[in-house]
């Protein structure tokens, strides 16, 4: 057995390293890919154009947004990662999935050169919100997965519900 | 081994967790580490308090003190480090210890009856009967603790 001294994590330069946007939800710390944020807004401007829906099975999803001709759900970060609610201020559009999160702040740009596995030991839902972990200025960042933000059965759930708004719109124009 | 008759004779690391010693058995312990930051974020896998980060590598930390002990993990403290087999692959963990650690050998005897699968035998040490754990089914026995601690909350 050795007993070792404090070290840390030997940055590793690797060739795929990547651009992440690290941004702030419920006092935490999360990294997401830059190339899968299309877009980011503030709340503020999006308060016009933010439609309410009516459901209650996804909890995390109360509003969505027309971007395109296409709706995007807007996640709830806090919700989502069970995390106590803080007032958002920004939201991240996603690129490859009709979603947005909703977050608390946009703390910087980083350059991820290693993305770390998630331990086995972790066995919950954090398997699909995560990617991996990145260790940045002696931190340990959970780099977050676009498609873990929601699945195809709470689409379904959400895209009935956007229908039902719609047909709402239409019925009383 | 467990509940078996037989005695076996090997190396085996004692440690501490709050007031209360265990064994481990030394093949598969890597290193114990000192008290690094414990860092922590967002999960709903409760029986792991975090990560530490070592030698380059990210290492789980189980909370096992609620269950060997009932109480809580101690704040200062060390992490020894062994590697778990999670599915069928190994993974180095760690679980946090008070102090530090000592080698010793000796006879292991049966658990008791009553003895949960975590424990596989008991180590003679100083005239005190010391629970050798079974790591694997500790983790096995905190997780599925905690998942019904979670149905039940």
């Amino acid at each position: 057995m050795k007993i070792a001294s404090h070290d840390k994590a030997k940055p590793r330069r690797g060739k795929n390293s990547e651009q992440a946007i690290l941004f702030n939800a419920g006092h935490r710390t999360f990294a997401i890919a830059a190339e899968s944020v299309q877009e980011i807004r503030s709340t503020d401007s999006l308060g016009g154009s933010a439609i309410e829906l009516d459901q209650t099975d996804v909890p995390k999803v109360k509003h969505l947004v027309e971007r395109a001709g296409r709706n995007y759900f807007i996640v709830n970060a806090c919700t989502h990662f069970g995390l106590r609610l803080t007032r958002p201020t920004l939201v991240l559009i996603l690129r490859q999935i009709r979603a947005a999160v909703l977050v608390d702040g946009i703390e910087r740009m980083e350059e991820l050169n290693a993305i770390h596995a998630l331990p086995k030991a972790f066995r919950g839902e954090e398997r699909n919100w995560y990617r991996g972990l990145a260790y940045i200025e002696d931190n340990v960042i959970p780099v977050v997965s676009p498609s873990g933000f929601l699945t195809a059965a709470e689409f379904e759930t959400l895209d009935a519900a956007a229908k039902a708004v719609q047909f709402e719109g239409v019925a009383e124009g | 081994m467990s509940g078996a008759g037989a005695t076996e004779r090997a190396s085996y690391v004692l440690l501490r967790i709050g007031n209360r010693r265990f064994a481990l058995p030394s093949r598969g312990i890597v290193e114990l580490a000192p008290p690094v930051r414990l860092h922590d974020f967002p999960h709903s896998s409760k029986f792991v308090a975090g990560v530490i980060v070592r030698r380059g590598r990210i290492v789980p930390v189980y909370d096992v003190a609620p269950l060997l002990t009932g109480r809580e993990s101690p704040l200062h403290r060390f992490y020894l480090i062994s590697n778990v087999v999670v599915g069928t692959e190994q993974e180095a963990s760690a679980i946090p210890v008070t102090g530090e650690c000592e080698l010793a050998s000796g006879d292991v005897g049966p658990r008791a009856e009553d003895d949960p699968d975590y424990f596989q035998g008991k180590l003679s040490v100083d005239e005190e009967a010391v629970n050798v754990l079974n790591l694997e089914a500790l983790v096995a026995a905190g997780a599925a603790r905690a998942a019904l601690q979670g149905v039940r909350a």
